[in-house]
């Protein structure tokens, strides 16, 4: 064993106690049959994997955990990319106190923040009183406890990340590159689409990764701003597991969440080599 | 003072002219009233030591740095408010600035392409020059599988591919190892002289500059000391940073005692030895002065047989070091001070201790009227 994966042991390690393990413990509960009153019974069933993508329940919440994900990844990037481009550019002295602020919200309580939102998106919130006293909507908005609530809570909720990733990759591209494009005959927005952009890909592609497996596993926020009845999946197998005590059904959709999760990276660092982006 | 150099390569009208170009970063004044032409086909090089405002000035004419005040004249049109896509000018950097995600191909052909060059023409064009760069069979490659030398070679294409009308070269091959680096030089130079494009080429590379230039633009504190061909500013300094910076010299600080329409005598410091000088316009006598001379400008001789020529003086060798092409030597003369020789590496070496006589020609003698601070070593 070389010296390289001697220094990799502490992270492999706390990989197979932390992770491998309990997902594997999963398996063998996954295709145990779950008698309600009785609970989990003997013998071996797949019924737990057949629901999960036949019922139109399940695949609903599939389908919105994915939506969901994939929502939130496009807002944080449309959102975050500007700024991460400014801090990562910006001479300016204000420079490190606004990467602070970026951070910032990440350093409250995401139970204090959730119920800010709550407060801000309910019937009578903030937000609906301006919009009424605007005039843009005639009656209240529903924005808590549907996919808009989720949508803006988890938005702002990962945009650091988002941010902070993109202020990495923007950071690594040197200046000379987009100034030579210039040089060459290229506008400011043909040099930022030519070879900015694109070599900020890798960036993009992690943060990205990063923001949607954090949207699709994450429970609090769902949890509050959906409130008890718009599920997700990490909602509906914290239900599963402890509300009806259906472990088998639960670790089935862990696995499905597991493996969504692993094969979106599988996917997503195929796509960075054959992008050649992360040269 | 704005030295306005006029064209020294010929009469036509200058491809370039930057005048009283100005630019400050806060309390920083980087680039102070400078102005300059570049001819035709001129080879113009900057010279100057890091934070002597040379690249921030090839940026302003690049247009990737606002001026502060100032014109930038392009083959006369005035470039000074033009953005820098729309200039038509060429611009290699000291990192290469490759784009890695695009093959070499591609990376030439971008200029091309924002030029919306036909793809009939754009293909041969790329080709011809990856041929003249000496790349041609490596358009499908990355950058990052490149050397650094054809790195170099690339950027040179992709900035000269677009035929520009003045090439700007920023401190180019200071990336590339000493070997490559000698080989880069002449490639370039032949290149210039092949294109007969216009190119400004910034160094902090004495030799670089003598060796590339029509022209050298020694720089210094954001000022332009002189202007002038290489052996112009090599051996008529106009200023004592000047013969400083272009290669190593003997500075004796002394007083002028005599002045003739041949001749000027000056007295060192210290009373005992006098030196003869070319004659120099504007000297008077008691003025104080530093004598400059090039370490190579000295020959060492046999102690004995000084004759009637000027400048003999006995010597002994104190330090010796061979270095390939030059011995260097450092000998004291009879009044203690000490003086750097650089003799041809052909000849026998001295040995440390060895009396010798130091001699040189009035003509190698830079007489430099001493202006306030600098002056001494």
């Amino acid at each position: 064993m070389s010296r390289g994966w001697r220094l990799l042991a502490p992270a492999l390690l706390l990989l197979l106690v932390a992770f491998a393990v309990p997902v594997g413990m999963l398996v063998p509960t996954s295709v145990r049959p779950y008698v309600p009153l009785v609970g989990i019974t003997d013998g071996f069933t797949l019924r737990h994997y057949v629901k999960l993508v036949t019922d139109s329940y399940y695949l609903e919440i599939i389908g919105r955990t994915l939506v969901l994900g994939l929502t939130v990844t496009g807002a944080t990037l449309v959102i975050g990319y500007p700024v991460a481009f400014f801090l990562a550019r910006t001479r300016s002295r204000w420079r490190n106190w606004l990467t602070i602020l970026v951070v910032f919200p990440l350093m409250l309580n995401l139970v204090v923040r959730t119920f800010g939102w709550i407060a801000l998106l309910a019937q009578n919130g903030l937000v609906n009183q301006a919009l009424q006293s605007l005039g843009l909507v005639d009656g209240p908005v529903k924005l808590l406890f549907n996919f808009a609530g989720l949508l803006i809570g988890l938005t702002h909720i990962f945009l650091p990340f988002m941010v902070l990733v993109l202020i990495g990759a923007i950071q690594n591209i040197p200046r000379d590159v987009e100034d030579a494009a210039r040089v060459l005959g290229a506008s400011w927005g043909g040099a930022f689409f030519r070879v900015t952009l694109p070599l900020s890909a890798p960036g993009i592609l992690s943060g990205s990764i990063l923001v949607f497996v954090l949207t699709i596993s994450a429970l609090v926020t769902p949890r509050l701003l959906g409130g008890p009845t718009y599920q997700v999946m990490s909602t509906l197998i914290y239900d599963e597991f402890l509300q009806r005590l259906n472990w088998p059904a639960g670790s089935a959709q862990s696995l499905l969440l597991t493996a969504m999760v692993l094969a979106l990276i599988y996917l997503s660092s195929r796509l960075a080599r054959r992008s050649g982006a992360t040269a | 003072m704005p030295a306005s150099a006029s064209s020294a390569v010929s009469g036509a009208a200058p491809a370039l002219t930057v005048r009283r170009l100005r630019k400050a970063f806060g309390a920083v004044i980087a680039v102070d009233e400078v102005s300059l032409d570049a001819a035709p086909g001129e080879f113009l090089s900057l010279l100057g030591p890091s934070g002597c405002g040379k690249s921030t000035l090839l940026r302003m004419i690049a247009g990737l740095v606002e001026p502060d005040g100032g014109q930038i004249v392009l083959a006369g049109e005035d470039i000074t408010r033009q953005p820098v896509h729309r200039r038509n000018l060429g611009l290699v950097f000291q990192s290469y600035a490759l784009f890695p995600h695009m093959t070499v191909f591609e990376n030439v052909a971008f200029g091309l392409r924002r030029r919306a060059v036909p793809p009939a023409e754009l293909g041969p064009r790329v080709e011809r020059m990856l041929e003249l760069v000496r790349l041609g069979p490596l358009g499908a490659r990355h950058p990052r599988e490149l050397s650094g030398g054809q790195q170099q070679r690339v950027a040179l294409a992709r900035a000269l591919v677009t035929e520009p009308r003045v090439l700007l070269l920023d401190e180019p091959l200071s990336n590339l190892d000493a070997l490559l680096r000698d080989e880069m030089r002449v490639e370039l130079k032949r290149l210039q002289e092949r294109l007969g494009t216009t190119m400004i080429f910034v160094t902090h590379d004495q030799a670089e500059a003598l060796i590339l230039s029509d022209r050298v633009v020694v720089m210094e504190a954001g000022r332009v000391e002189q202007v002038g061909r290489p052996e112009e500013v090599y051996r008529r300094p106009a200023t004592a940073f000047v013969a400083r910076f272009l290669g190593r010299a003997n500075f004796l600080a002394g007083t002028v005692t005599e002045t003739g329409p041949a001749t000027a005598v000056v007295t060192l410091d210290g009373g005992r030895l006098s030196i003869v000088a070319g004659p120099r316009a504007g000297l008077q006598r008691g003025q104080p002065v530093h004598a400059v001379i090039r370490q190579e400008a000295i020959r060492l001789e046999p102690p004995d047989g000084a004759g009637e020529r000027p400048n003999q003086f006995a010597a002994t060798v104190v330090f010796h070091a061979f270095a390939g092409q030059a011995h260097h030597y450092v000998i004291q003369l009879a009044d203690g001070r000490e003086l750097e020789v650089a003799a041809p590496g052909a000849a026998l070496p001295l040995a440390r201790g060895t009396r010798t006589r130091a001699a040189w020609s009035p003509e190698d003698v830079i007489l430099l009227p001493e202006t306030g601070p600098g002056g001494a070593r």
